[in-house]
């Protein structure tokens, strides 16, 4: 049955020519195959799938994220840091190591053995001595 | 998602330049791809949409000048078809091959814009701005295209019933 065309169609609400863009809708994939977009979709996105990935990884690193992988090696370093300062500063202030000798005369000032039997500092002796006994 | 957006515009307009499904799939989806990888050159993202087109012509004009004498069967693999008789199979196999001889006979942009106007729906703006064509030229090249798309199949007894009957 032959039908003539209107030079022009009548327009659906997207201004498309509704008799032509039926035709053309013989061409497009979805009249044979439903699934056809989910598939070319699918496609696109399994070939993408490493660079995808990748521009993941660098939208993800943000200042927070290079401060803490900077974090596992310069924690530990700086602790190891810490510790050998303070043991050195800790080796810094400890005693020189003195030999007995010396720690039986330390912090007694050096008087002369005159002067220990001088009769002022003997007094006390005598006195004491006197009040003992 | 931007596939999910400009899939059917990328396919229509690989298939206005290779006029074959099989090359205007494998130009499509390519196209993504060194989309994806070229992202930082599409300096601004609302010229995404004309920049992928650009990506698309070329990508399908190569690919028509690569394998100018290849020859394919039309329907993709794993195609099921919803036509239920043999009868109607056949004549949707030669309106669809008549539409598609129309659409040849078409100056390339003409089939652009028809594809993208009459089958995607968009908007003469839209096409504009992808296409960098003047507005006025759009709406002036669509005309003509619809001209030449009926008058090719107004020529077919019966096309516009079978069209209507094609599911």
């Amino acid at each position: 049955m032959n039908r003539e065309w209107p030079e022009m169609g009548t327009t659906d609400e997207l201004g498309r020519d509704i008799e032509i863009a039926q035709a053309l809708w013989l061409i497009d994939p979805t009249h044979r195959d439903p699934n056809y977009w989910m598939r070319f979709r699918s496609w696109v996105m399994s070939g993408a799938a490493r660079e995808l990935a990748r521009r993941r990884m660098v939208a993800r690193l943000t200042v927070g994220d290079v401060v803490q992988s900077w974090a596992r090696t310069l924690v530990p370093t700086a602790l190891l840091a810490a510790a050998l300062a303070g043991l050195l500063l800790w080796r810094g202030f400890a005693p020189v190591p003195m030999s007995v000798e010396e720690l039986l005369v330390s912090e007694i000032e050096g008087e002369t053995i005159p002067v220990m039997a001088s009769p002022a500092r003997t007094r006390e002796a005598v006195i004491f001595a006197v009040e003992a006994f | 998602m931007l596939v999910e957006r400009y899939q059917r515009p990328a396919y229509a307009v690989a298939l206005s330049v290779t006029g074959r499904h099989e090359d205007a799939q494998d130009a499509a989806q390519e196209s993504f791809l060194v989309a994806l990888d070229r992202l930082e050159e599409c300096r601004s993202p609302e010229r995404f949409g004309g920049w992928l087109m650009t990506i698309v012509r070329n990508r399908s004009k190569n690919l028509v000048r690569r394998e100018s004498l290849r020859a394919t069967d039309e329907v993709p693999p794993g195609t099921r078809s919803r036509i239920p008789t043999p009868d109607r199979m056949t004549e949707t196999r030669e309106l669809r091959a008549l539409l598609k001889q129309a659409l040849m006979d078409l100056p390339e942009v003409q089939r652009q814009i028809v594809l993208l106007h009459d089958l995607e729906g968009w908007k003469h703006r839209e096409i504009a701005d992808r296409l960098d064509l003047p507005c006025g030229t759009v709406r002036s090249h669509l005309h003509f295209a619809r001209k030449a798309l009926r008058n090719a199949l107004q020529s077919v007894p019966g096309v516009p019933e079978m069209m209507r009957a094609a599911p």
